[in-house]
């Protein structure tokens, strides 16, 4: 028998670590959807100029960086500081994902800001200074688009490694992580953009989705085995995250509701077993939602306490 | 050029008692808010009636040589200032937490006003020469901070052969916190 | 079985208290000065002296801006020697305690319901000098009584010594080391004294019995015991409860609660019996070896196994310890000793035990300290009352205060008619909470001389705010102590509200009671007068905060011919003088009734950043511990299903509940057959803001007092608890 006592006051360090609230698991999950939603509009370019007439990639380049930026007002909400938030750029911190974060939220904006005022030129035709860098970029829009491709992977990786660095935090400590983050951040934009699509486009969103599901389920089975095959405490974090206290939201809304469901009724409306529902893509975002949400709690509420 | 330093921490566990004056001592020392501490004492019985065995440790920062606090800062806030001690420059802080969810040792706490804060080694009090709060009032003589570069003699009197034992060595931080058992 | 959490495990001691991010009124708040971290800098540092608890370390009070904000300890203070425990660093905690008594209060009576009005301090004493007046012309002045606790009493015993009053009283004695005190005199002819002359920093080998240092947190007793433990001191901790010191011990003797003296005796026997006492020294300065060692031949390990169920090996084990280390061995006398009504017998089991050892003014034994002498300051004769108060116990060497409360509460001329309290919290103090509040009731008249609103203020007539310790002169503190010393009590910064020294107080009351000329016109006249006549100044002391005189001779040389202040000049092995009034020359075992079924025995004691209930409104010190908790051994709690960390409240034998309901804290830590908590908690006083209704009042539970016939102190022990779970 152990009996540990402790007259450590902090409030959300003790007992167990608290930190980050709503704001951080809702900047991740935007975040993920921004990048998400840059690397499927933009890819698709490449893969079809004429893409930027299609009605979801439109709109989903132009919702990137506005998603992107809601993200981000939460980001700025979690600061305890918030005045300071331009510190971030007073230094550059090669350790600190955070600091990268910050840094190539200045290459995501231009890059993704120009794509998608190329892609919505025809509105624009008040200001002659933008029109103007249209004019000069639009030859260049497959370049750009293959930029963009990178930034949205580099942040749907970001918000992953952004925990994956904390070795204290042992359910966070894994290279699966930023993987896992990206490839729910893409099946989500995937999910969004079948929303959004013409009723044409819905089987090829679809197939899309499927794919992307399946391959964040092979992800997440990674992460879940990668964390029962340690040892000590990144063994006991995985055990509780499966088993604990967080155990039912994430097999029920993660695993059930965002992947298995949603693959399993997509796959049924592709063979037209069933008709669509925006019901389905709404579990997707709701899944990898509450993704977030989960490992984020859990993660900071087991610690590394031996 | 001064000397370098690299300040640590030996803690006697046989000797500490789990009183807590460390805590207080911090607290009114470095005017930590209600709520708060930079330290704290955690006290571990194991066995079971009546075959037990008690231990009692006073905790804080441990100053770590590789601090994953600072190197997960993104601001640059969290620094080695070169003596050996893990600050936090609170002009730089945003408050973004990251080094809270860096630390191994759970060391830090977000002060109401809104920067991260820790025990610093009482780094004013070292500048003055005189020793850190904590370490002056304990009536047990449990805490002694000593600085590694200095002549080892010192640091062999503390450890007299007794065994030293660090906390979470697996987490690579090199802690800076030696508890004698 | 699932997957355990290791955070299952914690016990979380304190929990962050809801709404405690608002500052204590003694925090400044760091100057938000950017960049550096910052720490207040003092405008002045001033020395002077603890009250927190009556151990009267020095400390530093730092000031700035006119604020108290930090607290060390004095490092030229032999008490202190610049370290200090918890509590004394959490002294501005009273200091700003923005429930403090801060103006007087009189009890008025209107239309049959009585409350407290606020009044001036000339109506408060103008009403106080009347009453008294009043009461002594009818009974006389041997109907008052005083009770104090604490070094500010001073000047109102010299106030009421000099009017005629001469019962003075407080709850140390009959509550706490009477015992001790009576049995050691008995023994070696003088008390262990206070602090207690013990060289446990030098002992080889130290036996606690019940004595729990660490969490009995007396500074430098603290200091000693840990430089023992530095030096390979060996430790057996004899206590139902594995407490701190247990968790240091080399031995730890889970005694059943009550048998020590069964023990004590085994261990005399084994001594004798296999000669492994200090044979000349006993020679030399003992009588009565024979008849001891004939008295103590029943006490065998195997029958005091079955008494008290520590192993026999064990019981002779550290008996043969002894014997090895012999007067570097010490068998700590303890200080709160009142526990089951035969304290002084087992005081003097443990000074026989020591007496056995050699260890009298031996290195790491038992010492005789000097005090630094100072003469007194000539007040005028006091008068000489026509009745002294005489006890019924014929070793009383000071009053018990429980036979105040006794001779209160009897119909006969000779009853009390007023007390007055200065600084004791009686009603959770004195243990059998029932007659106590019946006394008060019964009296004419009560005066409250306090800090805070705690429970006695209640049942004045006139409540009067001290000031704290950190806004006032008191007298000097000399003390007998192993280095000699004097030390100063002087204000950090001025009083806060309409509060006042004692001093002040006293010398305003002696000119409503008729004695204007009793006190000088300041108490600094009154200090340089008695410092002038060492050839010191005032402002001298107040400088250094103390003096202090090397200790010498206080260890015994060789060949030393000592004198014992016993009748025979010697250490009385077998006491003629228990003889002669009927009680056991040499200590006997009794057997105290055992717990009921369903029942524990009550124990309590102490926390380290707590003292008694003076603490418990203290929101620095009350932040890492806001209430108190019930240990229960896991295995007896699980049989009596209960669940860790739940509030329950307790049951006693005699029906009484607590008035609030406690923390369960199963744990290992303890026998089955008790359960413990921490003294001072369960305020009721709607006043008391912070400490109302956090965790249980031992008091209230304490109904039954044994009461020591030798001295009058009262066992407070045999006390049984059950729980319930309905309020
Ligand atoms: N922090 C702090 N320190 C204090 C005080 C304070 O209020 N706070 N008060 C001071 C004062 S005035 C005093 S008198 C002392 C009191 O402190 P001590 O003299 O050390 O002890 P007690 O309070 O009598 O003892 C309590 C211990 O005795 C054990 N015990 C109970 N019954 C028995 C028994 O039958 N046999 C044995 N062997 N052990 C038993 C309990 O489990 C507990 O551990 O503390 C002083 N120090
Ligand atoms: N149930 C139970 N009863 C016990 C004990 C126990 O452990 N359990 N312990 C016993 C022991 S060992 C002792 S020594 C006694 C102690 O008993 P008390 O001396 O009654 O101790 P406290 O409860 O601290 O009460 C002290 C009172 O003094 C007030 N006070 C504090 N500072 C000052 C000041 O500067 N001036 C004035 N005027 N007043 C001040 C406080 O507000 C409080 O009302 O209790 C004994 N009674
Ligand atoms: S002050 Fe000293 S003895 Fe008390 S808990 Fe802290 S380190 Fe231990
Ligand atoms: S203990 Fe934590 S806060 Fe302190 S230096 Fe190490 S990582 Fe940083
Ligand atoms: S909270 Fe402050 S010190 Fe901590 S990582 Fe963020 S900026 Fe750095
Ligand atoms: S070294 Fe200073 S800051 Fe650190 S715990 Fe001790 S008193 Fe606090
Ligand atoms: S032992 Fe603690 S509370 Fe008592 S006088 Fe000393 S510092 Fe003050
Ligand atoms: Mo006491």
């Amino acid at each position: 028998m152990t009996e540990i006592i402790s007259n450590k006051l902090n409030p959300y360090v003790y007992p167990n670590l608290d930190i980050w609230h709503y704001e951080i698991p809702l900047y991740l999950f935007l975040g993920g959807l921004a990048g998400g939603l840059l690397i499927l509009s933009s890819g698709m370019i490449l893969f079809k100029k004429e893409s930027i007439e299609n009605k979801a990639v439109r709109w989903a380049t132009l919702l990137s960086p506005v998603i992107l930026s809601i993200g981000m007002l939460f980001l700025l909400l979690d600061l305890e500081f918030k005045i300071h938030f331009w510190r971030f750029y007073t230094a550059f911190i090669f350790t600190s994902p955070m600091s990268w974060g910050a840094w190539m939220l200045l290459i995501f904006y231009p890059f993704s800001v120009m794509q998608a005022l190329i892609v919505f030129k025809d509105y624009i035709n008040f200001y002659p200074f933008i029109l103007k860098t249209i004019k000069i970029t639009e030859p260049h829009l497959q370049k750009i688009a293959v930029v963009n491709v990178h930034i949205g992977t580099g942040i749907g990786v970001y918000t992953g490694v952004l925990l994956s660095t904390f070795y204290a935090r042992p359910l966070w400590n894994s290279s699966v992580l930023g993987f896992l983050f990206l490839l729910s951040g893409i099946s989500t934009a995937a999910a969004v953009m079948l929303i959004i699509c013409n009723s044409g486009d819905k089987r090829t969103f679809l197939k899309v989705d499927m794919y992307l599901i399946s391959l964040e389920g092979f992800a997440a089975t990674l992460f879940i085995i990668g964390g029962v095959t340690s040892a000590g405490a990144f063994h006991d974090a995985m055990v509780y995250l499966i088993s604990g206290t967080y155990a039912a939201w994430f097999w029920v809304l993660f695993i059930l509701c965002g992947l298995i469901i949603p693959l399993l009724l997509e796959t049924l409306e592709v063979l037209n077993k069933v008709r669509y529902s925006p019901l389905v893509p709404l579990l997707v975002i709701i899944g990898s939602l509450s993704l977030r949400f989960i490992i984020v709690n859990a993660g900071q509420s087991f610690s590394t306490f031996y | 050029m001064a000397r370098k330093k690299k300040y640590a921490m030996f803690i006697d566990t046989l000797k500490c008692v789990g009183c807590s004056a460390c805590v207080y001592a911090c607290k009114s020392e470095n005017q930590v808010p209600e709520g708060f501490c930079r330290d704290w004492v955690v006290q571990k019985t194991e066995g079971t009636f009546p075959h037990l065995s008690q231990l009692i440790r006073s905790e804080r920062c441990q100053h770590c040589e590789n601090a994953p606090c600072v190197t997960n800062c993104p601001t640059g806030a969290s620094y080695y200032p070169g003596d050996g001690t893990v600050q936090v420059d609170r002009n730089l802080c945003t408050g973004c937490k990251a080094c809270i969810a860096a630390c191994p040792y759970d060391a830090r706490y977000i002060h109401p006003v809104g920067f991260a804060d820790k025990c610093t080694f009482c780094q004013h009090r070292l500048k003055e020469g005189l020793q850190p709060a904590c370490v002056t009032a304990c009536p047990t003589e449990t805490l002694k901070l000593v600085d590694l570069m200095e002549n080892s003699s010192t640091i062999e009197d503390l450890v007299n052969g007794r065994q030293i034992v660090k906390d979470k060595v697996h987490a690579g931080t090199k802690p800076k916190l030696f508890w004698l058992v | 079985m699932g997957v355990i959490n290791r955070r299952d495990f914690l016990t979380i001691s304190s929990a962050f208290l809801a709404g405690s991010t608002v500052l204590g009124g003694g925090f400044v708040l760091s100057p938000y000065r950017q960049g550096e971290v910052t720490s207040l800098k003092s405008d002045k540092v001033v020395k002077t002296t603890c009250e927190l608890c009556f151990w009267r370390c020095g400390i530093d009070a730092h000031v700035k801006d006119g604020k108290v904000f930090k607290i060390a300890g004095q490092k030229d203070h032999p008490l202190s020697n610049g370290k200090l425990c918890p509590r004394g660093l959490g002294g501005h905690g009273l200091l700003y305690d923005p429930d403090r008594l801060k103006h007087p209060l009189i009890r008025k009576n209107v239309n049959g319901k009585s409350s407290f009005h606020k009044a001036t301090w000339d109506e408060a004493t103008t009403l106080i000098a009347s009453r008294l007046s009043e009461i002594t012309e009818e009974h006389g002045p041997e109907s008052v009584a005083m009770f104090s606790h604490g070094f500010g009493a001073s000047f109102f015993k010299t106030l009421l010594s000099a009017y005629g009053i001469d019962t003075f009283t407080a709850p140390s004695y009959g509550q706490c080391r009477g015992p001790r005190t009576e049995a050691f005199k008995l023994t070696f002819g003088h008390g262990v004294g206070s602090p207690e002359g013990l060289d446990i920093a030098n002992s080889k080998y130290l036996v606690l019995i019940g004595s729990h240092l660490g969490e009995n947190m007396h500074n430098t007793q603290v200091q000693e015991f840990s430089q023992a433990i530095a030096k390979g001191c060996r430790i057996v901790a004899v206590d139902p409860r594995f407490s701190t010191a247990a968790g240091k011990a080399e031995t730890w003797l889970p005694i059943k609660a009550g048998t020590d003296i069964a023990l004590l005796r085994s261990w005399i026997h084994i001594l004798i019996e296999e000669k492994l006492y200090d044979e000349d020294f006993i020679a030399e300065n003992a009588i009565g070896l024979s008849e001891l060692k004939k008295s103590v031949r029943d006490a065998t390990p195997e029958k005091t196994f079955a008494i008290t169920g520590i192993p026999v090996e064990m019981i002779v084990k550290v008996a043969r310890d002894l014997g090895r280390y012999q007067n570097q061995a010490l068998v700590h006398p303890g200080r709160h000793v009142t526990w089951y009504g035969d304290d002084t017998q087992r005081e003097r089991a443990i000074a026989i035990l020591n007496a056995l050892l050699g260890n009298y003014r031996a290195k790491g034994g038992l010492l005789s300290q000097k005090t630094y002498p100072i003469p007194k300051y000539d007040f005028p004769k006091p008068k000489k009352s026509s009745r002294k108060f005489k006890s019924v116990y014929p070793f009383a060497g000071s009053i018990p205060s429980n036979e105040i409360v006794d001779r209160t509460l009897a119909d006969s001329p000779e009853s009390f008619k007023a007390w007055f309290i200065y600084g004791t919290n009686l009603i959770h103090t004195l243990g059998d909470q029932k007659s106590t509040i019946e006394a008060l009731r019964k009296l004419k008249f009560v005066v409250a001389v306090d800090v805070l609103p705690m429970e006695i203020t209640g049942y004045a007539d006139v409540v009067l705010p001290e000031c704290t310790y950190l806004e006032r002169f008191d007298d000097l503190d000399a003390r007998a102590y192993k280095k000699p010393y004097l030390a100063i009590r002087q204000p950090a910064v001025k009083p806060l509200f309409d509060s006042k020294p004692g001093f002040e107080i006293a010398r305003m009351l002696s000119k409503k009671m008729g004695l204007p000329d009793l006190f000088p016109d300041k108490i600094e006249t009154y200090l340089e007068s008695r410092l002038k006549k060492i050839g010191h100044s005032l402002v001298e002391l107040q400088e250094k905060g103390v003096f202090v005189n090397q200790d010498s001779g206080l260890y015994r040389s060789q060949n030393e011919k000592m004198r014992f202040d016993t009748p025979s000049g010697k250490i009385e092995l077998v006491s003629n003088k228990l003889r002669e009034k009927g009680f056991d020359p040499v200590p006997k075992y009794t057997q105290h009734p055992e717990n009921p079924p369903g029942f524990f025995r009550l124990l309590f004691g102490r926390a380290p950043m707590h003292t008694f209930g003076r603490t418990a409104n203290n929101r620095i010190l009350g932040e890492l511990m806001p209430e108190n908790e019930l240990w229960v051994n896991a295995v007896a709690g699980q049989d009596m299903k209960l669940k860790n960390g739940e509030y329950l409240y307790l049951v006693n034998q005699d029906n009484i509940k607590s008035k609030t309901p406690i923390r369960v804290r199963l744990t290992q830590r303890i026998r089955p057959d008790v359960v413990f908590m921490v003294h001072g908690f369960g305020h009721t006083d709607p006043r008391l803001k912070t400490a109302r209704n956090r965790g249980a009042s031992d008091a209230d539970l304490i109904s039954h007092l044994d009461v020591d016939p030798i001295m009058g102190g009262t066992g407070m022990n045999n006390n049984f608890v059950t729980f319930t779970r309905e309020a």
